[in-house]
């Protein structure tokens, strides 16, 4: 991996780590156990690693955002999660902020895009 | 599959025991979900070598363990810079005490040794060369003992604000609680201002004051001593062949600096900063006090009639000589010091540029 990679490497797991929270809760408004909950996030395009979602979801656990119960399904003992009343309170303050963050970012692109047509057109004028 | 149960005894035991059966039941329930996925895609049970390409993908046990646990360090983002800050001052300040200790303890020492240095002998009392290179070879250890004692101390105000909030939380504050009010002013260092022309032609005409005065002092040694060149000469001492020498040096040396200072102002490159002379001047400042120090015997001053006076002025004369050399050393200490110090600063700003262009 050359230097640029490893650093864009670097800033996209940065870039990701907050979403993935955020998307962690946004699925978790339905009940998953962790392997479903990965393949559901996988097939809406957010593939993460079971090393990174098993512990993601303990952590959340604990921070009262989710609520997990022991059940069997497919004679097989599974710890089922959802989201708890704070972590729907929570959710909706975090979704407002990344939507926030998302129209903040859209403007900037969008004037910089404005800005560099503008500065052209003025060249060729 | 036994891999997996290899893998998973793993991983539990790198885990808190009282944590462990819940995340291993867990992780397994959803691995072997995970596993039944794939061998139902493929039609077949997976192969030794693919189950273990799988299990390596999930990544090492300790990691993957490690991923379960608190987010654990010595000392946080919260309190490293400070810590950071006070260990870089900790570290500076012990060498500068053990050196200033360890010199204290020296010279009080009664041993002599000698050191060579470009052909010159000098005598220093109480410093065997083995005792500089062991203090020499002690100065880690202290940097060590002072790091290791300041780190000691904030991984225990980072363990005590993690635990207890509320009583270190005011301990915390000390760290984040400021006002730009309590800031240093401005430094407006005059090294940074650009040397007028006044000054640079101000240096040529005193330099040359300060030499013609220099090379008067051996005929008129009152316009040094004032009143005391009467009394000196009337004293049973008298100065010993060193200082002729000593007074050659410093004469050199002005000439040099005067000389520089003319070529400067003619060459109209006064304005610019010259770090690099003054460096050079500082070393070459040091030729002399090392002449001193190199004086036979340790001798500046001698009896203008030994057979008389031994008896009645020798304690005393041995007592000024010594003060005399002790001087000439502590003064070329602090010189050597500070050449270092500029040394090091001129080449740390050489690297910031050097680095800025980059």
């Amino acid at each position: 991996m050359t230097l640029s990679e490893n650093l864009f490497e670097n800033l996209r797991l940065e870039l990701r780590r907050g979403c993935l929270t955020l998307a962690v809760l946004a699925q978790l408004r339905r009940e998953y156990y962790g392997y479903t909950l990965r393949k559901a996030l996988a097939t809406h395009g957010l593939d993460i690693d079971e090393s990174t979602l098993y512990p993601l979801l303990r952590r959340l656990e604990a921070q009262g955002l989710l609520a997990s119960e022991w059940r069997e399904e497919e004679k097989r003992n599974k710890r089922f999660y959802r989201l708890s009343s704070d972590g729907e309170k929570m959710f909706s303050q975090l979704l407002e902020e990344w939507q926030a963050i998302n129209a903040s970012i859209d403007a900037t692109i969008g004037n910089n895009a404005s800005g560099v047509t503008n500065a052209s057109s003025d060249n060729t004028l | 599959m036994e891999l997996l149960d290899r893998y998973l005894q793993a991983v539990k035991k790198h885990l808190p025991w009282d944590r462990q059966e819940d995340i291993i039941a867990e992780l397994k329930a959803n691995l072997e979900s995970q596993l039944e996925d794939k061998e139902a895609a493929l039609g077949r049970p997976l192969t030794k070598v693919e189950a273990e390409a799988w299990l390596k993908e999930m990544g090492l046990p300790i990691q993957v363990a490690a991923r379960y646990l608190p987010q654990r360090y010595l000392i946080g983002p919260a309190v490293f810079p400070m810590y950071w800050y006070v260990l870089k001052l900790a570290c500076f300040w012990s060498l500068i005490i053990f050196t200033i200790v360890w010199a204290v303890q020296v010279f009080a020492g009664s041993t002599a040794s000698d050191i060579e240095f470009l052909g010159v002998v000098i005598r220093i009392p109480g410093v065997p060369m083995t005792t500089v290179l062991g203090v020499l070879l002690r100065m880690p250890g202290v940097m060590m003992t002072a790091a290791a004692w300041v780190t000691l101390i904030f991984a225990a105000i980072e363990f005590g604000i993690k635990r207890n909030p509320p009583i270190c939380g005011p301990l915390a504050g000390a760290v984040t609680d400021w006002s730009p009010a309590t800031l240093p002013p401005v430094d407006r260092n005059a090294k940074n201002k650009p040397r007028s022309f006044a000054m640079a032609a101000a240096e040529v005409i005193f330099g040359f004051l300060f030499l013609v005065w220099l090379l008067l002092v051996p005929g008129h040694p009152w316009l040094l001593m004032g009143p005391g060149a009467f009394a000196f000469h009337a004293s049973p001492f008298r100065l010993a062949p060193v200082w002729i020498h000593f007074y050659w040096w410093v004469v050199g040396l002005n000439v040099l600096q005067l000389a520089w200072n003319c070529v400067d102002l003619a060459r109209e490159s006064w304005q610019r900063p010259q770090p690099a002379k003054q460096i050079a001047l500082r070393g070459f400042g040091l030729i002399p006090m090392v002449v001193l120090l190199a004086a036979p015997g340790n001798v500046y001053l001698t009896l203008r009639n030994p057979a008389s006076d031994q008896g009645l002025h020798g304690a005393q004369l041995a007592a000024i000589n010594h003060g005399i050399f002790m001087g000439a050393a502590l003064i070329c200490i602090l010189v050597g010091l500070q050449l270092l110090w500029e040394i090091g600063r001129l080449s740390l700003n050489s690297y910031r540029r050097r680095a800025a262009v980059r």
